[in-house]
């Protein structure tokens, strides 16, 4: 009986062209909306885990400031102190890498009249473990012709930028003074120079360390680093790999204890505390979402109730008709719940495919105008349970929406019905 | 046992702070097999009258019976099985679906009934075949003339097999010449079918067709006759 009850309301629905297309736009709005808000969500999540993932493997954690997490009120990281051989003394602790920074004078070349290219920046100092075995930290770095990376067995070595370059006045091979600590001072030769990217804004960049890291900074070896400044408190990020066997979050809490009874401030941070707070942040995305949703869907609602009031007025005579030929209460309340039903479905439908339409799209766009660090994009997903649990969605708003017109249709008496002109 | 009896029944509309006695304490029996026309100056309670005979509406006070069964006792959807199997409508407006095609509007008696959609469809074309529309039944009631439209109408009033057919001014929409075939079908389908039918009207060639006459005026049966054919 249900085929025919969709004949009658189908053929209700398009009759009434006009207003159905009314109707079935505010749903399609609605539901565009909510399609394309939620999947730019999963994009964004699905960008930010992908980035995760990169970087740390299952078997890596991260020792960072312990306010990380709550820095709202600046976007630097902040150093801290660190006894690296404690880290490495953790049962099931691996492989560790560090990344140091100071800021230091610094004396390059000269310029034409002679005069000497000096100032203060930042230097960075990376374990060599952080280049051979962490690969995913540094991205992809490429160097001017000549240029290379820092190497293992390299001291007094040292990487700049190509602004940093110019500024300092000196290429490949040049020499330039670095004062660190007291009467501390080396001279360290520039191996690589890191090519300008395009964007000034979006530089290359050291992975994590990128918000510290500037193009003023230079990089040299680990080892170099410690002979300038021997005292261990400016650590930026360090890095873990877990020996195979091991749970990355138990040696994590580990470690994190180990470090904190020497006075260390430090969090260890693995994966899968990143994840459960982009977890978090996408809570209140989606309470946000869900907000807009019911504001836009609540709109659509209402368009379909008034949509079906009116349908259910026009075709009081032929309510009075069906009952007289035999058509119960509950047929005539499950025609108009089945076309309200079908004006939300078609909504659904078509704003499902504009929504996520919409969705890649603005995936699309942001990828060709800005450009990621380590070339990450956003990823369009077009969730099958989405689109599965907004279809089913819209026939339901449709339904509750024409519950009441259809109920008051249904309760019509049949002879006040039949006399309707 | 009479096949309609209505004893003592009156009908009062509540209209604004008065009230409408549109049946005013009206006795009527009608036996099976009997064609009756009723007659009556506008607003004399004709329809009124057939809606109770259809148990479509119930009386303020009396007493409706349908083959003995007091009307009052039945719930209100064992009233709408008992019209959809029992009673076949045909009014003057023809009241077809305008978005179903003539076989449709015919099925959907029996759609509400839960017949099977191959039987319904067989039942449905044989009756419009019997009506004379056996080219028109995928037409929609705006695709079709009046005279073709209340065929579909008498179709579709006859799609549950009912013991009774109620009129309520069939012809009152067409020309005389459509109307006057329109009841020699419906006198042929009650010979054929040995159906009862009430058939409300102003004509008096439509009376012509029927075994009795009831006069009715400000809801009360004035005169009854009996014909001779
Ligand atoms: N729903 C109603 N409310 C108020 N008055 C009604 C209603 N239905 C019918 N009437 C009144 O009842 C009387 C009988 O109406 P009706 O049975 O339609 O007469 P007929 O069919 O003989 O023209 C008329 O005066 C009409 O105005
Ligand atoms: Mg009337």
């Amino acid at each position: 009986m249900f085929i025919e009850f969709l004949r009658l309301a189908g053929q209700s629905v398009l009759h009434r062209k006009l207003r159905s297309i009314l109707a079935v736009l505010g749903v399609l709005i609605g539901i565009m909306a909510v399609v394309m808000l939620i999947s730019f969500g999963l994009s964004l999540k699905g960008l930010m885990t992908g980035e995760v993932s990169k970087v740390f493997g299952v078997d890596t954690f991260m020792i960072m400031d312990e306010n990380v997490f709550s820095r709202s009120h600046s976007n630097t990281v902040k150093e801290y102190a660190l006894d690296l051989e404690t880290l490495r003394g953790v049962e099931g602790v691996k492989t560790v890498a560090a990344v140091r920074q100071r800021t230091a004078f610094i004396q390059g070349g000269t310029d034409d009249s002679g005069k000497a290219q000096q100032g203060f920046f930042p230097v960075m100092g990376l374990s060599p473990e952080l280049l051979t075995d962490f690969t995913a930290f540094t991205g992809d770095l490429v160097f001017e012709e000549g240029g290379r990376q820092i190497a293992e067995t390299d001291v007094d070595v040292a990487v700049v930028r190509r602004q940093l370059a110019d500024r300092l006045g000196v290429g490949v091979g040049d020499a330039i003074l670095i004062a660190g600590e007291k009467s501390n001072e080396i001279t360290a030769t520039v191996i690589g120079i890191l090519a300008a990217s395009e964007e000034k804004e979006q530089d290359q960049e050291f992975g994590m360390s990128m918000s510290a890291s500037s193009a003023d900074t230079i990089y040299i070896p680990y080892a170099t680093m410690d002979r300038l400044w021997p005292e261990g408190n400016d650590f930026l990020v360090t890095v873990a790999r877990t020996l195979p066997g091991y749970e990355v979050d138990e040696v994590a809490d580990r470690a994190e204890a180990a470090l904190k009874a020497e006075g260390s401030r430090v969090a260890a941070i693995t994966s899968g505390d990143i994840t459960s707070l982009i977890d978090q942040w996408m809570t209140y995305i989606n309470i946000f979402l869900a907000g807009l949703a019911g504001i836009s869907l609540l709109v659509g609602g209402v368009g379909v109730m008034n949509t079906m009031f009116t349908s259910v007025l026009e075709r009081t005579k032929d309510i009075g008709v069906m009952k007289a030929v035999g058509a119960k209460n509950r047929h005539i309340l499950a025609v108009f719940l089945i076309e309200s039903g079908l004006i939300g479905l078609f909504g659904g439908v078509i704003g499902t495919m504009f929504g996520l339409g919409a969705a890649a799209l603005i995936c699309l766009m942001i990828n060709a105008l800005t450009s990621m660090p380590g070339g990450a994009a956003f990823p369009f997903i077009a969730s099958p349970t989405l689109i599965a649990a907004t279809l089913v969605g819209a026939f339901a708003l449709g339904a509750v929406s024409g519950l009441w017109p259809a109920w008051r249709a249904a309760r019509m008496p049949v002879v006040d019905a039949l006399r309707y002109e | 046992m009479a096949l309609l009896d209505l004893q003592g029944v009156t009908k009062d509309y509540p209209l604004g702070s008065t009230t409408v006695n549109a049946l005013r304490g009206l006795d009527l029996s009608i036996e099976r097999g009997e064609i009756v026309a009723i007659m009556g100056p506008s607003g004399s309670g004709k329809s009124t009258l057939m809606h109770i005979l259809g148990a479509l509406d119930a009386p303020t006070d009396g007493e409706a019976r349908f083959q003995g069964q007091d009307l009052r006792d039945l719930s209100e959807d064992a009233l709408v099985t008992l019209r959809g199997r029992k009673v076949g409508f045909v009014f003057q407006t023809f009241n077809l679906i305008q978005t179903l095609t003539a076989q449709q509007n015919v099925e959907l008696p029996m759609t509400f009934l839960g017949v099977r959609r191959g039987e319904r469809a067989e039942r449905a074309r044989a009756l419009l075949a019997k009506v004379g529309l056996a080219e028109r039944v995928g037409h929609r009631p705006n695709e079709l003339s009046g005279g073709e439209r209340q065929r579909v109408a008498i179709a579709r009033a006859l799609a549950n097999d009912p013991e009774i057919l109620l009129a309520d001014e069939p012809t009152g929409n067409l020309d005389s010449e459509t109307g006057a075939t329109i009841l020699r079908l419906l006198k042929q389908l009650c010979e054929d079918e040995e159906k009862t039918m009430i058939l409300i009207t102003h004509d008096p060639d439509a009376a012509a067709i029927a075994d009795r006459i009831v006069r009715l005026r400000d809801g009360r049966v004035v005169e009854e006759v009996r014909h001779v054919h």
